[in-house]
């Protein structure tokens, strides 16, 4: 019996052979013209401007994610236990069964309480972004 | 005793004391942002520290988990185990961030978010003292996980510091990649052996088949532990962070972490890879061969050290093989209990004196001395009452019997000799020395040398010295006390042998 592994390797095989052929042939019949705009970073169009080494974005998208992980987690969690919310009072009882899942929400509440607070929720404002705003409707 | 019963999970109140005190910290950081009470912030997590260094306290006398009274208690289908070692190691860890947080409260005079600091603080401890009691591979990461996380956030603290910042970034980039290598080699040995806890783990080792990806999962999370007590291979991060960070989060980092970090590895070698049943990877020589590297690597590296505190970061790496002697001399012949035991009272006695020695620092750095050897010339001038207090701990480092370092090095060289691995007692004795003429230099700086021409100071906060007297009160009456802490860390130890 052939070896099921052989069908497997020789497709790895060809699956390296094909990219790497079809950059060396490439390579081999093309014209060779360099100039600049082949180099420049594609901004989709746009002239670029600046380095791309110093990307400047928002440290606001961090908050928002660290806010989403909460509501994230706490959806993970709470799924499965509505699922058998109803077995599980009958099982154990009502007190045994809401009342994790209470410590649980109050922990993440006592979170997301202490960031609104600390201004997580708050659009953060970059003075370099305010001066080079421009308006538009003048 | 009296017939108090109380219910199985109240054997982890003292983790839920430090994760309530993290809770009101952060309830009030939220009602009152603004606020700079930094007495009332560190009365709080002072409060919660001492309750949960109580109430251990309390469970170790009465034999809570121990063998005198039921024996070891499991929680949670098994997945945690409260019993002698993880009250012995949750009480070291609660004394550890009593002392810190009574020095916090002058050093972080004038910082911003001391609410932030106090709060993960108390989240570290819940990690590190949840590591000591788990007993499932599940457990252990996400307790690891819970240590580390708070830490690395503290070492950034002084986010205007570039050298805090830079420090962060290292211990979490090192930090990230162990954990990384840690949850695969709990992978591998999950798909060897087919469980996660513990007991079950050891049981099905004899039956697996795929002793190599076993063999390799054992390796990884030997990695993993190397990177939480700064030993050899993952030593790296240790000397960046401890200096970069604010000293008393050295202290803790290099005392607290280090002792949760060997806890759960004692815990996971003897109870899930025993020596007898695993015979087919022999980790006592891979810890061996890490003992001997770590030791000689950290004391040569602190040899050549100009600044205090990085000396005191390389000096802690050293001590880190030191205990690794307990994993390394579990030869056959040896009797395991007291080779274990010694390795646990070392760490006991390493905490205050290390902590210790960091909160001098920490000191040093509120009076803005400097931070090399000879911005410390003639310091004892100014104050003889700190100086006296940081060479009992240097010395006591070193292994003189002026504290309990003294008996716990001289247990752990008894303890290679017990498991019969001389080169190891032979490591211990020449780094030892070594390490005798770095220590003396800071004291040597301190007493005997002229002060430099401008060295003044004005304030003598009250919190850090208390907090260095009990550390070195401490460090002294371990050295008559010692008996009795070894005896009750080979009971510990006696209960997973």
């Amino acid at each position: 019996m052939v070896n099921a592994w052989i069908a497997i390797g020789a497709l790895a095989l060809v699956a390296v052979i094909i990219p790497l052929s079809m950059m060396l042939i490439s390579s081999l019949l093309r014209p060779s013209v360099p100039e600049q705009g082949k180099r420049a970073t594609y901004e989709s169009g746009e002239v670029p401007t600046g380095s791309s080494r110093h990307i400047q974005f928002n440290i606001q998208y961090y908050m928002v994610a660290l806010l989403f992980v909460v509501f994230d987690i706490e959806t993970v969690f709470i799924f499965p236990w509505a699922v058998i919310y109803g077995d599980a009072v009958g099982e154990v009882g009502l007190v045994r069964a809401l009342v994790p899942m209470l410590v649980f929400i109050g922990i993440l509440v006592v979170g997301l309480a202490w960031a609104w607070r600390n201004g997580a929720v708050e659009w953060v404002r970059s003075p370099r972004a305010e001066s080079q705003r421009v308006d538009r409707d003048i | 005793m009296a017939a108090v019963s109380l219910p199985a999970w109240a054997a982890l109140a003292p983790m839920a004391v430090f994760a309530l005190t993290a809770l009101v910290l952060f309830v009030y950081d939220a009602v009152e942002p603004e606020s700079h009470n930094s007495a009332l912030l560190a009365g709080i997590s002072l409060v919660g520290s001492l309750l949960a260094l109580g109430i251990t306290g309390w469970y170790l006398v009465a034999g809570t988990g121990q063998p005198r009274r039921n024996g070891a208690i499991e929680l949670f289908g098994g997945n945690l185990v409260v019993d002698g070692m993880s009250l012995f190691f949750t009480a070291l860890i609660a004394s550890v961030v009593t002392l810190v947080v009574l020095a916090s409260y002058d050093y972080l005079q004038g910082h911003d978010y001391q609410a932030e600091f106090y709060s993960l603080a108390m989240l570290a401890a819940t990690g590190m003292a949840m590591m000591s009691t788990a007993n499932s591979l599940a457990t252990a990461f996400v307790s690891l996980e819970l240590a580390s996380l708070p830490s690395y956030a503290l070492v950034a603290y002084l986010k205007h510091n570039r050298g805090s910042v830079e420090a962060g970034l290292k211990y979490f980039l090192v930090g990230a990649l162990s954990s990384a290598i840690f949850a695969y080699g709990i992978s591998l040995v999950y798909a060897a052996t087919g469980s996660l806890q513990f007991d079950a783990v050891a049981g099905a080792i004899a039956d697996t088949s795929l002793v190599g990806v076993l063999g390799l999962g054992v390796v990884m999370v030997i990695g993993g532990f190397a990177f939480k007590t700064a030993s050899v291979p993952f030593h790296f991060w240790a000397p960046e962070a401890y200096e970069g960070a604010v000293a008393p989060i050295s202290g803790f980092l290099s005392s607290a972490s280090k002792a949760a970090g060997f806890v759960l590895a004692f815990r996971v070698f003897l109870t899930a890879f025993p020596i007898d049943v695993i015979g087919a990877v022999d980790w006592v020589v891979a810890f061996q061969v890490l003992a001997v590297a770590t030791m000689t690597v950290g004391n040569f590296a602190a040899l050549k050290q100009e600044k205090v505190k990085r000396m005191l970061a390389y000096s802690s790496v050293g001590h880190a093989g030191y205990v690794l002697i307990a994993l390394a001399a579990l030869t056959d012949g040896a009797n395991h209990s007291f080779v274990l035991g010694s390795g646990m009272a070392h760490l006991l006695v390493y905490a205050f004196m290390n902590t210790g020695a960091f909160l001098f620092i920490a000191l040093a750095e509120h009076w803005e001395v400097g931070r090399t050897f000879e911005d410390f010339n003639g310091l004892a001038t100014e104050a003889p009452f700190a100086c006296a207090a940081m060479s009992v701990f240097l010395f006591s480092l070193a292994g003189l019997p002026l504290g309990g370092g003294f008996f716990s090095k001289f247990y752990l060289l008894m303890a290679s000799i017990n498991g019969g691995v001389a080169i190891l007692a032979a490591a211990l004795i020449v780094n030892s020395a070594v390490s005798l003429y770095y220590y003396s230099r800071v004291v040597k700086a301190m007493w005997i040398e002229e002060p430099n021409g401008d060295l003044e100071i004005e304030s003598y906060p009250t919190g850090l010295y208390a907090a260095i007297a009990i550390a070195a009160v401490m460090t002294v009456l371990l050295l008559p006390a010692f008996g009795p802490v070894a005896e009750t860390a080979n009971m510990a130890a006696e209960m997973l042998v």
